[in-house]
């Protein structure tokens, strides 16, 4: 599910926005002061679990009985666990319960503290201050101090994937132990999502990257401690006793065992004879069947995730807006979306789904299926006996499911698809080289609106590879971007992704769920909306 | 022990059975090899009439009705997609069976004549050639099918040619064995002390006597270039989908082995019937054209 390589992979929150609205709420009394929230916001939402998880499964048994580990099984072998230069979303799962980052998404996907007690934002909305928490240990006993987020986000500008992220911040100083400065070139109202939105923006300690094995051993302030990982053993990390929530009984398990089972059958087998505790995925066609059966819980929630096609607009006739226009008008995809997610994802024309309140759009101005009216607008642009390469990847089966439907849906256009099916490193190389004249993939862990349509849709931005170009569109996305005024920000965003709806530059198909499963033993998880796997208050009942 | 007098089996020294008479006699003796001409007949019938054939089209998507059983409308049930298993597996016949004698076309073409060329000429023609190939025959065939589909991307044409390369030196091998054994032969030496030039040696001369393990290894590579062919497919490297092929329907079945098992067995049954088809008829092609298996052949059918 990760877009990989040079797709940074992020973890996404669907309601996140609230932090950033209520920040930029209140900077008309000049700064904003969290701090007060801030203590007992950790205390309540970030425990939440926890404190029902501590009640429910008392530590004091598991300690007594034999070691309380859960085995996770996931899809795919973690490529590197430097949480800085991968983008697997294997390496993630791990990553996630072994370091923290400065705040982070809670609950409810809002921005709650983490290794930042709370944070201040000056008058002129270019400085961030964040205000450390004291007497956290990374696993290896050195205490964690301000020279740490300095360093972590310094090498993550320089050679980090997100390193973009930090595109409006010139500089990060350190005041003292526990405060941390960020200096930006342009008011960033989403700037927590940006420097904390998911683990690789992980604080790492300085000195395992200085001696090469971050890689290889992870240091981290988290609730889980890395230990080791070999192809027989999996991944196995064990609680960390000085966590900085071991307060609230954090964490409950005794260790984590992370299996890796490629193939999604076995790995449901796996499940069904106790083999594993948890899996990471769940076949889409699985999930019915697997949510009636005895000692499996299926967790599903709607995903902020969504799935697209562009058409090359660098190549004729796709530069034509009619002819995109056709296309999408002449699709159905509510089709798509039951064929290739067995009815586990919501249809939508836009990016945004609606679960991600603050931000979505409800605008639909295609018709579904409609293929009189996309002859028309194909005789309208004098385009006929139309061919499309249309570039997908098994490596993403479902861009292979969903192009074979579009192919027969635009068929009674005499629209000919040649679906061009290549492993995920070349589809990028030809995605990248403009070698296509569609390309279909998802977007995943997006959580602001200027994760969704900036890189996208912006003229000449890196990920506009369908060469999309709209200066009244550009001239919104980047006043969006520095719009303090969390309703003026939405209403720019409304205008801007109307036109990319209208101008189909992404012909988006729909948000697909977000689907876990375990074993009735397992307490205290819940499959997130951006899709973390956090194991800080799951324990196993006996 | 005693042989009806009437039998086909009996021959008279006086009057001999002409060479290529006496091999379809020894072929259709062998019932398995009669079996696997029989359903190789139907086989490429049904891939010549595939269209017509077919009740329905390859991607005739219809979702309300995806995963079910096989039924009197769908004999071979449908697929995730809710298409015709049956149609796409008739259609894929053609992709198979295509693919199969194009490459070992192609292999042939190369092969025999290198083999020709090197075993005639000897020295350093041979050595050159012969360690080309050599290099071709070091990679397991199926990874260096898998190689040259990554340079020149899938599809069915570029799959045609991997195979058909993977599949060239060993013709250039067997032609080459058999050529230097037979330029030896004295109606060699007659021929060329009467002055025949090279090309009618090797093609009037050599060629005719070197066809017969030619002839098993294309039979029997037409097997392997078809299971080639699927897994390929099976890997996404041949045709590309809504096209079918065995081998990708496979693959696509295999996420739905628990709720549609119909969606990989029929692909996979065809493949089966398909490839044991080619083998049969290559074994028994051997045992006919063998002359050391003639003997047994022989003496199996006299004691029947």
């Amino acid at each position: 599910m990760t877009r990989s390589a040079i797709r940074p992979k992020w973890v996404l929150m669907l309601l996140a926005i609230a932090l950033v609205a209520a920040a930029c709420g209140d900077d008309d009394a000049e700064t904003t002061t969290t701090a007060a929230a801030a203590g007992t916001t950790t205390v309540t939402t970030a425990g939440d679990d926890g404190d029902t998880a501590t009640t429910a499964a008392p530590a004091t048994t598991a300690a007594a009985a034999e070691p309380m580990v859960l085995v996770a099984a996931q899809g795919s072998e973690p490529d590197t666990l430097d949480p800085h230069l991968t983008s697997a979303y294997a390496s993630f799962q791990v990553l996630e319960n072994v370091y923290d980052t400065l705040v982070q998404p809670g609950d409810d996907l809002s921005m709650e503290p983490a290794l930042a007690e709370s944070w201040t934002i000056s008058a002129d909305n270019l400085t961030w201050t964040f205000v450390l928490r004291q007497g956290v240990k990374f696993h290896n006993g050195r205490e964690f101090v301000a020279d740490d987020v300095v360093f972590s986000f310094e090498r993550i500008i320089a050679e980090g994937l997100n390193g973009w992220r930090f595109g409006s911040v010139e500089s990060v100083t350190a005041v003292d132990d526990y405060t941390v400065d960020v200096t930006l070139t342009v008011p960033s109202p989403n700037l927590l999502v940006s420097v904390a939105g998911f683990k690789g923006m992980a604080i790492v300690a300085k000195e395992t990257v200085e001696d090469g094995t971050i890689a290889t051993n992870p240091v981290g302030t988290g609730p889980f401690r890395f230990v080791s990982q070999s192809p027989d053993g999996g991944i196995v990390l064990e609680a960390n006793s000085d966590f900085w929530r071991a307060g609230e009984g954090l964490p409950i398990l005794d260790g984590i065992r992370f299996v890796q089972i490629p193939d999604a059958g076995t790995k449901l087998t796996a499940l069904r004879t106790g083999e594993v505790d948890w899996i990471d995925a769940v076949p889409p066609q699985d999930v019915d069947g697997l949510s009636s059966e005895a000692g499996i819980t299926v967790g599903r929630v709607p995903g902020g995730d969504y799935h697209y096609f562009a058409l090359n607009q660098n190549r004729p006739p796709f530069n034509d807006v009619r002819v995109r226009r056709a296309i999408a008008t002449a699709i159905n995809r509510t089709e798509i979306a039951e064929a290739a997610q067995f009815g586990a994802a919501t249809a939508n024309q836009t990016a945004i789904p609606a679960s991600n309140g603050s931000w979505h759009l409800d605008y639909a101005p295609y018709q579904s299926a409609d293929i009189a009216g996309a002859q028309a607008l194909l005789d309208d642009a004098g385009v006929a006996d139309l061919s499309i390469d249309f570039l997908v990847t098994s490596d993403f089966p479902e861009t292979v499911t969903q192009a074979q439907v579009i192919a027969a849906q635009l068929a009674p256009l005499g629209i000919t698809v040649n679906i061009v099916d290549v492993d995920f490193g070349t589809w990028l190389d030809m995605e990248g080289n403009g070698e296509f004249d569609a390309f279909m993939l998802s977007w995943i862990g997006n959580i602001d609106p200027d994760d969704f349509y900036y890189a996208q849709h912006h003229t000449g931005e890196w990920a506009n590879f369908q060469g999309y170009s709209n200066p009244d569109v550009d001239a919104l996305l980047d006043a969006a971007r520095v719009e303090t005024d969390s309703a003026a920000r939405k209403a720019l965003y409304d205008q801007a992704a109307a036109m990319i709806v209208d101008d189909a530059s992404y012909i988006y198909l729909y948000n697909p769920d977000n689907i876990n499963a375990w074993s009735d033993a397992v307490g205290g998880y819940a499959t997130r909306g951006d899709n973390a796997i956090r194991f800080v208050g799951t324990f196993l009942q006996p | 022990m005693t042989v009806a007098p009437s039998t086909p089996m009996e021959r008279l020294p006086e009057k001999p059975v002409s060479r290529s008479r006496e091999i379809w006699q020894t072929l259709i003796a062998n019932r398995l090899a009669v079996a696997g001409l029989v359903v190789l007949a139907l086989l490429v019938l049904m891939a010549v009439l595939a269209e017509v054939i077919a009740p329905f089209g390859i991607n005739d998507i219809d979702i309300p009705n995806r995963l079910t059983g096989p039924s009197m409308s769908h004999w071979f049930g449908t697929d995730d997609l809710g298409r015709d298993v049956l149609s796409r597996v008739i259609i894929a016949s053609r992709v198979s069976l295509q693919v199969g004698f194009i490459a070992v076309g192609f292999a042939l073409a190369f092969g025999v004549p290198i083999g020709l060329v090197a075993g005639y000429y000897r020295g350093k023609t041979d050595s050159i050639l012969m360690r080309l190939m050599d290099i071709l025959f070091s990679f397991p065939a199926i990874l260096l099918a898998i190689a040259i589909l990554a340079v020149l991307g899938p599809g069915i044409r570029n799959a045609m040619v991997a195979i058909g390369l993977v599949y060239t030196p060993i013709f250039a091998r067997i032609t080459r064995g058999s050529v230097i054994v037979v330029s030896e032969e004295v109606y060699i030496r007659a021929a060329r002390s009467l002055g025949a030039r090279d090309g009618r040696i090797i093609f009037r001369h050599i060629l005719p006597n070197v066809l017969a393990p030619i002839i098993v290894q294309t039979t029997l590579s037409l097997a392997f270039a078809i299971l080639s062919e699927a897994a390929l497919s099976f890997l996404g490297l041949g045709v590309q989908p809504p096209n079918p092929a065995w081998g990708r329907m496979l693959a696509e079945g295999r996420n739905f082995f628990q709720q549609a098992p119909w969606m990989g067995i029929f692909p996979g049954v065809a493949i089966l019937v398909t490839v044991m088809s080619f083998n049969f008829v290559g074994d028994g092609l051997r045992d006919a054209l063998d002359p050391k298996q003639k003997s047994v052949i022989e003496s199996r059918g006299q004691s029947v």
